[in-house]
């Protein structure tokens, strides 16, 4: 039962993020709050869980030529290393202070959510 | 400033937060890349995973040195996360979804004022 409940978030957060919505985000809070799991360990969880929830959509979105590739590298370089002193912080502070820069976050994406929506029909503009 | 250059920012920024939060990479992103580097909507998302895909693994062998993952308990969330994937990526295309995209983000700000003041 425990089993099939954990199946059925990851597949709802799943389905979210595939969307683009921010599941993984979901899943954080649902770790955390229903299951009582550990902030750190809630993200940590995430961090793996994004791999195997990305990995078909990023297939399909590279056969669609949808990817630039080439810039895309040059974030990767530098996101690397910002990625290993971000989580080098987040192991090093005390995890009560982590789930308040958690909810901090959350807050922010919540108000942008509810009253910053941005227009679907938006464009891209380059500057 | 140069084109690269600009995506090296927002990757540098995108893997801050990745890193720190073990998630939100793609909030930062996706905005970044639309507005400051110009790249159209539909290629914004696809190209904020592929960004963000390598630096998860980059987070996730931290996280992971450091004795914060329990795979086993988390293996359900994989396997759900992968199928829930597949569907999520099909129908990308298709989200519609004001009032579900109220009902996220009431469900965030709720949890993030109970994570931030009610420990």
């Amino acid at each position: 039962m425990t089993f099939l409940l954990a199946l059925s978030a990851g597949f709802i957060a799943g389905a979210i993020s595939g969307m683009g919505v921010g599941g993984g985000t979901l899943l954080v809070i649902y770790l955390t709050f229903i299951c009582g799991v550990s902030q750190i360990e809630s993200q940590g969880i995430n961090l793996i869980y994004f791999l195997f929830c990305a990995a078909p959509a990023l297939v399909f979105h590279i056969k669609n030529s949808l990817v630039e590739i080439k810039p895309a590298l040059f974030s990767i370089a530098s996101g690397v290393v910002a990625a290993a002193a971000g989580s080098f912080l987040a192991s090093y502070i005390a995890v009560s202070t982590l789930r308040r820069f958690f909810g901090a976050l959350l807050i922010y994406i919540g108000i942008k959510e509810l009253f910053f929506r941005e227009k679907p029909a938006e464009k891209g503009r380059a500057d | 400033m140069k084109r690269y250059a600009k995506f090296a920012v927002c990757g540098a920024c995108a893997g801050l937060a990745n890193g720190f939060f073990g998630a939100g990479g793609g909030l930062f992103l996706i905005p970044l890349f639309i507005r400051w580097c110009g790249l159209t909507e539909e290629k914004a998302f696809p190209t904020s995973v592929f960004v963000i895909f390598p630096l998860c693994v980059v987070s996730a062998a931290i996280y992971f040195a450091n004795g914060a993952i329990d795979f086993v308990f988390a293996l359900p969330y994989f396997i759900g996360g992968f199928s829930g994937g597949i569907v999520g990526g099909k129908y990308f295309k298709k989200i519609p979804a004001g009032a579900l995209r109220r009902v996220f983000g009431a469900l965030i700000l709720y949890g993030g004022i109970k994570a931030a003041f009610f420990l």
